[in-house]
């Protein structure tokens, strides 16, 4: 038998090189075709084991383009997001960020990326130049390190240093009131573990001198069982406990330290407990756990804090995350700067964007700033409180004071040999 | 060590006539695909078949290098990618803190990288089947862990920041789209002809035989632990290749480059396109990221997509791609002469 069609590549794969072939070709075509619109894209994690980084961060960022593109848009174009999943791993992070600006046409990038994934994102706006606000990584050499400036990229986030300058010093008083000399601490084991806590217990002998730290656990990033450290802790007899844990690692870790009675032995210090994913998912909340506010809709005490927090929850039919104000800020700062530019070209949008300040529910003092040396944000409201098993959960929060956090952290630069 | 120590691969003789003109045959090949490849961005402006391409090129020289071992040796490593990420954080690594011309961190890098793969290999081509996939797996992990606890040197799970340079050498500006295009293009072109000629030599078929029956390959006088460490060094240095490569189009590295994730791709892209055929892991490559591409740009649940992809090819197919395509192929044409 003899048939004049040759073997080669199978329909299916055909068809699927068709298919993306067209698709790369049509894509600036119809970016061209709606530039009325203006396109914002966003790499985020939005599968796997932080997949909440990524929805919230989602919600947090649509919550906020709603309200801009029904007042009008953005100098009178209507904002589109494009936003993809880059499954946590860097490569895909930098891909997906370049196919957004080159292929899909964005003429900005919101980066929701965490850690190693906001570093190669970085570099993807250093190559290419474009507009990128970076709204979900906290390491503080982002932007604190000059070898990573550069004139096109901001980080609307919270950072590292300034938890650890506040809660450094609210410890302290603490410690100082109830005599509490020795310390542990209890962290997760990779570079915001590590620096974090590093930072956190030089601030509290900072302020509180004669304080010891008498046991170190170092569990592994998304361990599943805490026994181990948990009676290491137990064992070791401190006065109070140090933890950045977070998400699903502190309420495994708050559950099984639980068993053990844990909480009324020790007073803990948990900066992460703050935040509504961890509050509302652990099943039998202690009383009197000392955190520091990620988001909580009663700090800062305003009706525009809560009315916000209130707004999104009836919307996504949940409590916004510390992700979610940062993205809607993001979001705040980007139409803000684009009013007042008057235009949505990128370098006027990055320079207008510099020093910026703007009325914010999240800020401190009703404002937040875009600082203008390293483009970072600072003024948002930053504090620590305990909590109580059932809602408000956090009903008081002490707020840190600005003032001393940027005098601690331009000594920390210096130390660190930023400036 | 019961391996007869006399005599090597070289006592083989040759397996096929008209070898040279196969070597030629192949040299021609190359250079056409590198003409067609490299006059892509002359015909198309689009960057995203460019960065495609490049990330292909990375993959591509990963996975086939993986099938040197899996596919002509059958040596199954869980843990390849560590030499992927070596040659990303190595290269990195040296361009960031010596500031040297490309060519030489390059060269450099494929030394770092063979020492530590004979090291590596060593110990681990001793082993069997299993043992010598987690062998290698716990390799993998042993270098994963050292790039995040040495954080001072490797900048730990946030990667190496702040760029890699990429200074200007023989005319060639690798912070230029198209200029980093080509380099790549022409880097896969030519790991895979170099590649394809270790499988076409007397020492590929070779370890053909080890595959097949190391024991009789042994009792031949081939030293079987000798030739599993040459191809396991060699395969090290092409998937150190793919991770510069890597390197230089994210301009940065990142642990998860040294992570079993990466090492698992290697083995599904092998799955998808075939450990028979010499370029069955390139079809594999193209086709994971077409994949991984087009379905993410629809969908978030693209696990799901791709797990039942590896499922049509293990459960339906039963081999990869382009070995299904090649024994059909092979099928027809019997039944063709058959007539």
């Amino acid at each position: 038998m003899t048939r004049t069609r040759m073997p080669g590549i199978s329909r299916r794969s055909t068809l699927a090189l068709m298919g993306a072939g067209a698709m790369t070709v049509a894509a600036p075509w119809v970016a061209r075709a709606q530039a009325k619109t203006i396109k914002i894209g966003m790499p985020t994690i939005l599968s796997g084991r932080v997949a909440q980084l990524g929805t919230s961060s989602r919600n947090g960022v649509m919550f906020e383009v709603e309200k801009v593109n029904a007042a009008g848009g953005l100098a009178g174009r209507q904002i589109e997001m494009v936003i993809r999943d880059s499954k946590g791993q860097p490569q895909e992070a930098a891909r997906i960020a370049r196919e957004l600006v080159n292929t899909d046409g964005c003429e900005w990038l919101i980066d929701g990326e965490a850690s190693s994934g906001s570093f190669a994102v970085h570099e993807v706006a250093r190559d290419l130049g474009v507009l990128c606000v970076h709204t979900c990584s906290e390491a503080s050499s982002l932007t604190a390190d000059p070898k990573q400036h550069i004139p096109n990229a901001f980080r609307c986030v919270r950072q590292g240093i300034h938890d650890s300058i506040v809660g450094g010093s609210y410890a302290a008083s603490i410690a100082k009131a109830k005599g509490l000399k020795k310390w542990a601490t209890c962290s997760p084991d990779y570079a915001y573990g590590r620096d974090t806590t590093g930072e956190f217990t030089l601030y509290l002998k900072r302020f509180a001198p004669d304080v010891e730290i008498i046991s170190e656990s170092w569990p592994k990033l998304f361990q599943p069982d805490y026994t181990e450290v948990v009676t290491k802790i137990l064992q070791a007899k401190p006065q109070a406990l140090y933890s950045c844990l977070w998400g699903g690692d502190l309420t495994s870790y708050i559950d099984q330290a639980n068993i053990y009675a844990m909480f009324g032995q020790m007073e803990v210090f948990a900066v992460n407990m703050a935040d509504y994913t961890a509050l509302t998912v652990v099943k039998n909340l202690p009383k009197g756990i000392h955190s520091g506010n990620r988001y909580i809709k009663t700090f800062p005490t305003t009706p525009e804090n809560a009315a916000w927090g209130d707004a999104y929850k009836a919307k996504y039919n949940e409590y916004p995350t510390n992700w979610s104000w940062q993205n809607a800020t993001a979001v705040m700062f980007l139409a803000e700067a684009a009013k007042k530019a008057n235009s949505t070209d990128g370098k006027k949008i990055a320079e207008a964007l510099t020093g910026l300040t703007i009325k914010s529910p999240f800020g401190a003092d009703g404002t937040v700033t875009m600082r203008g040396d390293d483009h970072t944000l600072v003024g948002y409201a930053i504090g620590w409180g305990t909590t109580i098993p059932q809602e408000p959960y956090v009903p008081e929060v002490k707020a840190g004071d600005w003032k001393t956090i940027f005098e601690l952290e331009a000594e920390w630069k210096k130390s660190k040999g930023y400036t | 060590m019961t391996e007869l120590e006399a005599g090597g691969a070289e006592r083989l003789a040759p397996v096929r006539n008209g070898t040279a003109l196969h070597r030629y045959r192949d040299v021609l090949i190359a250079l056409i695909a590198f003409a067609v490849l490299a006059s892509l961005p002359l015909l198309t402006g689009s960057k995203a078949l460019l960065d495609f391409v490049i990330r292909c090129s990375a993959y591509g020289l990963f996975a086939t290098s993986l099938n040197l071992l899996v596919g002509y040796t059958g040596l199954t490593s869980f843990g390849h990618g560590m030499f992927f990420g070596l040659g990303a954080y190595s290269y990195g690594l040296i361009m960031q803190k010596l500031g040297v011309p490309i060519p030489v961190a390059f060269v450099a890098t494929l030394v770092i990288t063979a020492a530590v793969a004979a090291v590596i290999g060593a110990i681990c081509v001793r082993l069997k089947e299993i043992y010598f996939a987690f062998v290698t797996l716990a390799f993998q992990m042993l270098i994963h862990s050292t790039i995040l606890s040495w954080a001072s040197f490797t900048g730990g799970d946030q990667g190496l920041r702040g760029g890699i340079p990429r200074p200007v050498f023989l005319g060639i500006d690798l912070a230029n789209h198209v200029h980093l295009y080509v380099a790549s293009c022409a880097l896969l072109i030519l790991g895979l002809l170099a590649m394809h000629q270790i499988a076409q030599s007397p020492f590929g078929y070779t370890l053909r035989m080890i595959r097949d029956n190391a024991a009789r390959a042994s009792f031949l006088g081939i030293d079987v632990w000798r030739a599993k460490l040459t191809v396991f060094v060699l395969a090290a240095l092409f998937a150190a290749m793919g991770g510069m490569v890597m390197a230089l189009f994210v301009s940065g590295a990142y642990p998860e480059f040294a992570y079993w994730t990466i090492s698992g791709e290697g083995i599904f892209i092998n799955m998808l396109g075939g450990v028979s055929t010499f370029l069955g892991p390139m079809v594999g490559t193209v086709l994971l990221l077409l994949l991984n591409d087009t379905v993410t740009r629809f969908t978030e649940y693209h696990g799901i997509v791709l797990g039942i992809v590896i499922l049509f090819f293990a459960l339906g197919l039963r081999k990869g791609l382009l070995d299904f395509v090649a024994e059909w192929y092979a099928h027809r044409r019997d039944a063709g002469e058959g007539r």
